[in-house]
């Protein structure tokens, strides 16, 4: 027994070392900085570089397209001509989305251990802010020195000079803003099958959609014999009562949070009149009890697997999340006559109708100042430049004839390819891993195949595109000053208070008179309210966003 | 046999000499050469951080490091402890923390007995590896699953309240009832693990006082009153005492997955709002200054426990 | 042991029983949901939501082809086992010495120990400042950096050495007489008395280094080091993602099947090991210790 548990403890003592030791090396990351004595005062600029007899390693993190797919094995082709054509050891490492992203980019940053070329990450969809946050840190290096070496890029990518200006502070460039993911993609849609069974008129007025709810929470318009359907479906997201309301706040001349319609009554939203009549007017949806109650604790997954049940009959949804083939296919299968069709926006009683806040947030790139030091910043942008033109294909396809093929009217397709290489593949996914992140720009080509047509399953068309270009024409606020507002520093406080607020008005946990909206105002006053509103108004200014 | 944590040292009657110290600790010096790995890893990998923890008193700039970076003292508990909800959050944490201790130990320790007393001892293996089953269900699927309970539209609990006549209850926005779904979806899933450590040391009691209590013809209730539960009174005072010591751990994994809006002012937590405030800004030194916040609160909570728990019932951590 | 069948005893029994089942039904209730929702089909889910009951033969396990038939599977599962292993056996061997030191009554410095630890108990670091020193060390990329922060846990600590506590000095002191050094009664005459806590905590620890999924996000940069926690968590965000994936969606389950599904398989080695360790604990591990 005693020698039993000595040779126990004593392998498991030499396992632990030999496993220890049979973890891979640490990737190279850079040694910390050794502690300045003070913070420098200009950025220093990127040393003009000589071609290095070496290869160049170059640490790139992003996030992954597709997130359960892995990252590209060692022996990728990528990998090989990266080396040879531009001479440098490119280490791909993929980072999470969201709240974890955000995280490790802010451990990193804090340990100064940030990698040469890196994605911004922000659970707040707030890039820019994250952006400015590090530059203030002194951990960005400015790239605007690398611009002219990547034309090709810049011509396809940066080509709009907000943009630029968005990540321009101190009159230096330290961030590439990467195209937005298509614009103004969601829009409000109904089930017309709904509206045909039960004869009713596509609503077009807040009143007629109150109207038209009701009718299909009560008058089961799915002839299924039970009381399983609502009017209205969503949930919450950011901001007040989120963006998949706001076609309802549009209609009174409110949407979103800031007041970009009217430029020169600049300020929040609850200022106005007609925010309190919208929010009445969202209360008697809620009391009518057309909206799915779950709304306010619903996700957005949740959401989407109860609108594919067949529970809604109004509800706002980005264009491809509802029409794309393979997120349409399970509500097609239980509902092969159901069909959704897309709904103007709403008008209100004064005649205003605003879809949502277009805000043009996209992603943004940064080179960090340890790897500027190094010289590594030409090798930067040659990879950049190379990723756009000759890798193009490569990292956003793959290879032509054997993962995709261009057919006769120019576009992408995989016509008689083996299915296991076909671009579209899930073998093929680790090699395309960054296509959404640095390699796509929108352009026609790649939309066409990214959201092809098809029929449903009882022969029916289906046009992604036609979809988009609706909600396209819709007329949506250009919030993209959105993106130079700041939060102020007492941001959980003021936000928790500003939705809690809405929010509670409109389930009825507090009355809604002139007397508690007023008391609601004076409550964000007291958070500084009139302060966020001039610090906004100024950054606008200065970013001349404000005509 | 009486068991205890740390029992009262009688004053010795010999004089306390250093040469006497000195004697003591080398007759147990294997018992340092034991220690000393896990002292130094406590050292490096407890302390160290620690070192680095000082950020909380600092305006952390990476670029300056730890040492070099300047001291703005209690600047960040300031901006907490000052903050418009702080009064809500303390409220709302210690709430949950104390009443998930409250009305889970109490039935963990029933049901550890329970378990230990019955003669059935196949049905006895199925419903220990039953129980603590849920431990291991993670909150976003317990979150689907009260969903389908407690939903207002057709959850099953408003179905069956509906039934009797009763208007539905939006259990998980209402901040009348969210508190209590938080508890009890707690104590659900955390109950039978809780269990397995009051079970093993149920086990340590030794079988010759239940036989000497079966001599003197106890009933089951007896044995239970005065052997089951005074055997394991230092693992309950231990248990305590410690969740004491972390009582503005309120469950952030549980409450985040559960929570919104509508239901802030009674859910919100510390730990969320220090992830909405922590996460949206690069405040590295903030949520440095909130965990010392709670250690500091923590300190003070043990040992007031601590002289209440010697008072009462003669166990302590000191 | 001997039951006495009194009948005061047989009532206590029945009524025990009842409780039990009672605790068990409330228990199991809920859970049978999960395990039903890991075997819906795509298109029952979709047509009614996850019902009460169904029926064994309509159950898919296309959930579960799909987590467990994913192409990094095998070698994810694997750095869960090599984490877990490896974890559990550096804090079990550093937590056991401490728990024992800190149960010798007479031990100098015993108090001072015990503040230490203590202290660091109540004042945890945080996520920075524990980044800062692994980053510090170049511990970046290496399963190190996930287990030695969290490694002894002062809870399970304290724990044990209240177990320890319990145990007869008179145990201690016959084998003193007998000449035996400290580091001999701690491995001769402690731990093979000590089966049930000391399972117990290395159960504790297993648990705790096999669910971890935090800190190899934080840590960890290739994708080949990635624990099952985390790549799970990548199939679910994948599945939700999907408007900006055009592509042929990987699910063809539902995102609720795959969640319980992923829960299920992570919880299945757990399942698996604490009956294993229930043999060991058997009533009553100090008869026959010493001679009264």
């Amino acid at each position: 027994m005693k020698n039993w548990k000595m040779i126990f403890v004593v392998s498991l003592l030499v396992l632990s070392q030999i496993l220890a030791a049979c973890a891979p090396a640490a990737t190279p990351t850079q040694a910390p900085e050794p502690a300045a004595t003070e913070a420098p005062a200009e950025p220093t600029a990127i040393p003009t570089a000589t071609t290095p007899p070496e290869p160049v390693d170059i640490v790139l993190w992003a996030q992954a397209t597709v997130t359960e797919a892995s990252a590209p094995p060692d022996d990728w082709v990528a990998y090989q001509i990266i080396r040879d054509e531009l001479n440098i050891n490119l280490t791909y490492a993929i980072i999470p989305t969201g709240a974890d992203g955000e995280a490790k980019l802010n451990a990193a940053a804090a340990a100064n251990d940030l990698p040469d070329l890196f994605q911004i990450v922000s659970a707040s969809n707030d890039s820019r802010g994250a952006l400015l946050r590090i530059v203030d840190l002194g951990l960005v290096a400015p790239v605007e020195e690398l611009m002219p070496l990547m034309p090709e890029r810049t011509n396809l990518h940066y080509n709009d000079p907000l943009a630029i200006d968005l990540v321009t502070f101190n009159g230096h460039q330290y961030g590439f803003p990467e195209p937005p993911p298509i614009p103004k993609r969601e829009g409000l849609v109904i089930r017309k099958d709904w509206l045909d069974k039960l004869g009713l008129a596509v609503p077009t007025t807040p009143e007629e959609l109150l109207a038209v709810a009701v009718a299909f929470t009560e008058q089961d318009p799915d002839g299924n014999g039970q009381n399983d359907t609502y009017g209205l479906g969503g949930f919450l997201n950011q901001q007040g009562l989120g963006t998949r309301f706001d076609f309802i706040m549009g209609a009174y001349g409110v949407p979103g949070v800031w007041n970009f319609a009217d430029p020169a009554n600049f300020g929040l939203n609850v200022r106005s009149e007609q925010f309190p009549e919208a929010l009445a007017f969202f209360k008697s949806l809620v009391d009518a009890k057309v909206i799915d109650p779950d709304w306010p604790t619903l996700t957005r997954d949740d959401f989407r697997a109860r609108w594919k049940q067949g529970s809604y009959g109004i509800m706002w949804e980005d264009f491809a999340a509802l029409t794309n083939k393979s997120n349409y296919e399970p509500f097609d299968t239980n509902f092969p006559d159901g069909e959704w069709i897309p709904v103007a926006s709403p008008k209100g009683p004064n005649g205003d109708a605003y879809y949502g806040v277009y805000t043009g947030r996209g992603q943004i790139f940064a080179v960090s100042q340890t790897a500027a030091d190094a010289g590594k910043g030409e090798a930067i942008a040659k990879l950049l430049e190379w990723m756009a033109t000759d890798g193009y294909y490569l990292l956003g396809f793959g290879e032509e004839g054997k993962n995709f093929i261009i057919d006769a009217n120019g576009n992408i397709s995989t016509e008689g390819l083996d299915p296991l290489e076909a671009y579209t593949a899930p073998e093929r996914q680790p090699f395309t891993q960054m296509r959404n992140q640095l390699i796509f720009y929108n352009s026609e080509q790649e939309i066409a195949a990214r959201y092809p047509d098809y029929k449903t399953l009882n022969g029916r068309d289906m046009l992604p595109m036609t979809f988009l270009s609706f909600f396209q024409n819709e007329p949506w606020v250009d919030g993209r000053g959105i993106q130079v507002i700041l939060p102020p520093a007492n941001a959980a406080d003021f936000d928790r208070f500003y939705t809690e607020g809405l929010i509670k008005f409109v389930l009825g946990q507090e009355e809604l008179n002139d007397d508690t909206w007023a008391a609601y105002l004076a409550g964000l006053d007291a958070l500084g309210a009139a302060d966020y509103e001039a610090a906004a108004k100024q950054a606008l200014t200065d970013a001349g966003l404000l005509k | 046999m009486t068991v205890k944590i740390l029992p009262s040292i009688a004053p010795s009657t010999e004089k306390f000499t250093f040469k006497k110290l000195l004697r003591s600790m080398w007759r147990q010096r294997w018992l340092y050469f034991l220690m000393a790995p896990t002292l130094i890893y406590f050292l490096v990998f407890k302390y160290g951080p620690l070192w680095n923890a000082q950020i909380a008193f600092k305006d952390f700039k990476p670029l300056l490091g730890v040492m070099g970076s300047p001291w703005v003292g209690f600047k960040h508990f300031e901006t907490f402890i000052n903050s418009f909800y702080f009064a809500d959050l303390m409220t709302n944490t210690i709430i949950f923390s104390v009443a998930k201790l409250l009305l889970g130990l109490p039935i963990a320790v029933i049901c550890a007995i329970a378990l230990h007393e019955t003669w059935f001892l196949r049905f006895r293996t199925f419903v220990q590896t039953m129980i603590y089953l849920p431990h291991f269900l993670s909150w976003v699927i317990m979150f689907g699953v009260l969903l389908v309970i407690l939903s207002p539209g057709n959850g099953l609990l408003n179905a069956i309240i509906e039934r009797f006549g009763g208007e539905p209850i939006p259990f998980l926005t209402s901040p009348d009832h969210f508190r209590w779904v938080v508890i009890l979806s707690d104590i659900w899933k955390e109950t039978g693990w809780s269990t397995i450590l009051y079970l093993a040391a149920l086990l340590a009691i030794s079988p010759d006082l239940y036989e000497a209590a079966a001599v003197d013809g106890a009933t089951p209730l007896q044995r239970i009153w005065y052997i089951s539960l005074p055997g394991i009174l230092p693992v309950i005072v231990l248990v305590t005492l410690l969740r004491m010591g972390h009582i503005l751990e309120a469950g952030f994994n549980q409450i985040f997955v559960l929570y919104s809006v509508p239901v802030y002012s009674v859910g919100d937590i510390l730990d969320t709002w220090v992830y909405r405030q922590g996460v949206l800004q690069f405040q590295f030194s903030l949520a440095t200054a909130v965990g010392f916040f709670k250690g500091a609160i923590g300190l003070g909570l043990i040992l007031i426990s601590n002289r209440i728990a010697k008072r009462l019932a003669q166990q302590s951590i000191y | 042991m001997l039951h006495t069948k009194t009948r005061d005893a047989v009532i206590f029994q029945i009524g025990l029983a009842s409780f039990l089942t009672l605790i068990l039904l409330i228990i199991l209730v809920p859970f049978w949901r999960v395990i039903v929702t890991a075997f819906i089909p795509l298109d029952i889910y979709t047509r009614e939501g996850v019902p009460f009951f169904l029926s064994p033969t309509r159950w898919s396990f296309e959930a579960f082809k799909q987590l467990l038939g994913h192409s990094m599977f095998p070698r994810a599962a694997w750095n869960s086992v090599v984490i877990t292993l490896l974890g559990t056996a550096i804090s079990v061997i550093l937590t056991v010495p401490l728990a024992y030191g800190l149960s010798t009554r007479n031990l100098p410095g015993r108090k001072l120990i015990m503040t230490l630890v203590l202290f660091t108990y109540l004042f945890s670091p945080g996520l920075i400042p524990v980044y800062l020193l692994i980053t510090g060390m170049e511990l970046t990329n290496n399963y190190l950096a996930i287990i030695l922060p969290p490694a002894v846990s002062v809870y399970n600590t304290l724990v044990m050495m209240s177990f320890f506590e319990g145990l007869p000095e008179e145990l201690k002191d016959a084998a003193r007489i007998d000449g035996a050094n400290e580091l001999q009664v701690l491995l001769h005459i402690i731990l093979p008395l000590s089966r049930p806590i000391l399972l117990t905590i290395g159960l504790f620890y297993a648990v705790f280094f096999w669910n971890e999924f935090f800190t190899p996000i934080l840590y960890l940069n290739d994708n080949d080091l990635l624990p099952l926690p985390v790549l799970l968590r990548n199939i679910l965000i994948s599945a939700s993602f999907n408007e900006y994936v055009e592509y042929d969606a990987f699910s063809s389950s539902s995102l609720e099947s795959l969640k319980a599904a992923g829960v299920l398989i992570t919880m299945i080695p757990m399942l698996l090991i604490y009956p294993w360790i229930q043999r060991y604990f058997t009533k009553g591990t100090l008869v026959g210790g010493v001679k009264e």
